[in-house]
């Protein structure tokens, strides 16, 4: 109700949050103490929970993972789940998602979680996450999300994994280990070659306690890519299983356009993106970049070699109407969240990081395929 | 006031560069020491806030601590609204992606309501600086401030005017937006470029009033019942004090003497370099210790402001003397001295443009 940039209708207020509203011209309480309590409290928030980056573990030369001890209130997670980081890198707050590599019994035994995370050529968060807590610190983790889980029942189960599209389903493992749970697994596990398998050992151990576990490592330098043979020779009861598919997006593409051919139900596909990070590097001017409206629903395609158009134009182009301004970047009138994605600011001359963050649609232009909060 | 010789095309291109270049030298170096700076200045303003209200209620052991504690009060109205809330609303800190310190979330211990307030001294005022007609705050629609509008007999009296504003700056700011847009009374504007329903506007501006009232003027006098006018005699005062300090240093801002005006003509189609020598000619710097630009939230860079409207702050003093050097260099008037030299012609221009032209500098001289 206060700031009415917005067209959408504020929620309204219990008497509490008017009270605080009014005292404190925040929203609650916490967030009018939040830098006092940080104080104390590195990192602490209104939104994520404080956590303490224990250790930062090599798996190897380009994948590490971060062992993390969640803070007070955070609710545990289910295996094959994901969580939202927020760091902050040179005073900006930068967040990133990352599927948990642990199980959740793990982290009702020892109370700590693993993301694994590959090191992005030219990222500027995933190395400077290595260095930064190579001696321990704070970070913010928002609650587990997603629904990636393994189905319910006993019936049997397809992975596959892409590069390190694995964590997510290192986790499962774990956790059908921990429960006993036998049921059939097949794994079918896909690096770029055969030194960038992550946990192998661990998953050795994991296929001697569990004889319906089967485990099969395929480096592309070998094998190939992902197809119908590779599936027909190491999985060729396939039809009968669900599937569940992690990876990076080309990857999830090949692997969902081979099931379907091959006459798969797509109730019987499962598959997730955030096994690995976006891409890093900003769209050239001869690809094509997918603008996504999220609250509207609409998206746009831009054109391999189109003249660079604001995001603001593109909105207005779509039949949207976002608050705006002054429309040179002066009046911070058309803010818009970013879900995430690159933009060139035509006004500084940067490009931005690919997490979420705020920007200005008048002096923003498409980098890479976009979600935006409009 | 006319507006000055125009420098030439080739001066300004010139000129735009060697303005862009600071801007992008600096910008360089915005990073954590900034986000340090505002996260302190935030917890520095809450524990003024904090202790402020609490020295008031202790008045009745010695009115020295509601003295200090109207006081603290006042400097953290004056800090929430102008070193944090000003340059928080202006963007300046967007970058830090925090979910309580950005242009779209903030809100002010102030009047008026921050929504409003950046929809149209973000875009108007900053956009159409010190153009008669497109710029609202020139004289706030009160007050005659030069020879481009006609003197009304009303004109004589604005001397008091000027004074009941700034006492009531708060409320003044707060109806600004609400005016223009003659909710309330009068014609409708013909052509709104009101972003938002003029329900919602109208729903906006009551209820930070009512949020405000209900905070210095019914809960905490209430809570402290035993000494609720002791109380409420400070929070009004620490308002006042607030209101005074921020309308003087706004109007320090852009009414100085020299401060040019334009007409919409002259700004039709200009380039970067020409609205920098726009925003450059209209606005006025105050001179004084780090403490002063602080209290002043840095608008006693008022010039670097209009400049670089999205630079966090605390850079203005480095970058002023630069671009002062960048001027001269260009032949191109910067505005700058001392506090109360620059407030004296202000109060003097208000004097002035109260009477007809030709005898207004008979009677300020």
């Amino acid at each position: 109700m206060t700031t009415t940039t917005t067209d959408r209708p504020a929620p309204s207020r219990t008497l509490w949050q008017r009270l605080a509203r009014s005292l404190t011209q925040h929203d609650s309480f916490g967030a009018y103490f939040e830098p006092l309590i940080q104080l104390a409290l590195p990192m602490w928030s209104t939104s994520g929970y404080r956590t303490k980056v224990l250790e930062v573990r090599t798996e190897l030369p380009d994948v590490y993972s971060l062992v993390l001890k969640p803070g007070r209130g955070w609710g545990g997670f289910r295996a094959g789940q994901f969580v939202q980081i927020v760091a902050e890198q040179n005073g900006v707050l930068c967040s990133r998602h990352f599927s948990i590599s642990s199980s959740p019994d793990h982290y009702a035994r020892t109370g700590l979680i693993e993301l694994t995370i590959r090191v992005q050529d030219k990222g500027r968060i995933t190395p400077w996450l290595r260095q930064q807590f190579a001696n321990g610190g704070w970070l913010r983790i928002s609650a587990a999300q997603g629904d990636f889980v393994l189905p319910q029942g006993n019936g049997p189960v397809l992975l596959l994994a892409g590069g390190s599209g694995i964590t997510p389903f290192r986790s499962m493992l774990n956790q059908l280990r921990a429960q006993n749970d036998n049921r059939d697994v097949q794994l079918l596990y896909f690096a770029r070659d055969n030194q960038h398998f992550l946990f192998r050992d661990e998953f050795n151990r994991l296929q001697l306690d569990n004889p319906q576990l089967n485990i099969t490592l395929l480096d592309n330098e070998q094998h190939g890519l992902i197809s119908a043979e590779l599936l027909q020779q190491y999985c060729p009861d396939f039809a009968r299983r669900q599937i569940l598919i992690c990876g990076p997006a080309p990857m999830i593409a090949l692997s969902r356009n081979i099931l379907t051919d091959m006459q798969v139900p797509q109730q019987n596909i499962g598959f997730e993106y955030f096994g690995a990070a976006p891409i890093d590097q900003p769209r050239s001017s001869s690809d094509a970049a997918l603008v996504a409206f999220r609250q509207s629903g609409i998206n746009v395609d831009i054109a391999a070699g189109e003249s660079a158009r604001s995001l603001l134009e593109v909105a207005e182009n779509a039949g949207l109407k976002p608050v705006s301004g002054c429309r040179v970047g002066v009046c911070h009138q058309c803010i818009c969240q970013k879900q995430s994605g690159v933009v060139y600011n035509t006004r500084t001359g940067q490009y931005s990081d690919t997490g979420a963050g705020e920007i200005q649609l008048c002096i923003s232009v498409a980098a890479s395929d976009l979600v935006l909060d409009l | 006031m006319p507006s000055a010789h125009i420098p030439s095309a080739e001066t300004l291109q010139s000129f735009e560069q060697d303005i862009n270049r600071i801007r992008d030298n600096t910008l360089t170096n915005v990073g954590q020491a900034d986000a340090d700076y505002i996260r302190n200045m935030i917890r520095f303003q809450r524990l003024l806030d904090l202790s402020g209200r609490l020295c008031m209620v202790l008045g009745f052991l010695h009115p020295l601590w509601w003295v200090g504690g109207v006081f603290a009060l006042g400097i953290a109205k004056i800090l929430d609204n102008m070193e944090i809330g000003h340059n928080v609303l202006h963007g300046q800190y967007d970058w830090m992606n925090d979910p309580h310190i950005n242009s779209r979330k903030f809100e002010w211990d102030n009047a008026g309501d921050s929504g409003s307030w950046k929809r149209y001294h973000n875009h108007e005022h900053h956009t159409y600086t010190n153009i008669i007609g497109k710029d609202r705050d020139y004289g706030y629609g009160l007050l005659r401030l030069s020879n481009d509008l006609p003197w009304r007999p009303k004109n004589v009296l604005q001397m008091v005017y000027y004074w009941l504003l700034s006492i009531l700056f708060e409320w003044g700011v707060a109806y600004h937006e609400v005016a223009a847009e003659r909710i309330f009374f009068g014609k409708k504007r013909k052509h709104s470029s009101l972003p938002i329903s003029r329900e919602q506007l109208k729903k906006d501006f009551f209820n930070k009033i009512s949020y405000q009232m209900f905070k210095d003027y019914i809960f905490w006098p209430l809570l402290c019942f035993p000494v609720f006018f002791q109380v409420l005699l400070g929070n009004i005062c620490a308002n006042l004090i607030r209101n005074l300090w921020t309308s003087t240093i706004i109007f320090c801002g852009h009414f100085t003497e020299e401060a040019h005006t334009f007409s919409e003509e002259e700004c039709k189609n200009e380039t970067r370099g020409q609205w920098y020598y726009r925003q450059i000619l209209g606005s006025s710097n105050l001179e004084g210790p780090r403490w002063f630009h602080i209290l002043t939230g840095h608008l006693s860079c008022q010039v670097e402001h209009h400049l670089f409207p999205d630079v966090p702050a605390r850079h203005y003093p480095a970058m002023a003397a630069e671009v002062a050097e960048v001027c001269k260099k260009h032949g191109i008037p910067y505005n700058t001295g001392p506090f109360f030299a620059q407030y004296f012609t202000v109060l003097q221009r208000v004097w002035k443009y109260s009477f007809p032209s030709s005898e207004g500098k008979q009677q300020a001289a």
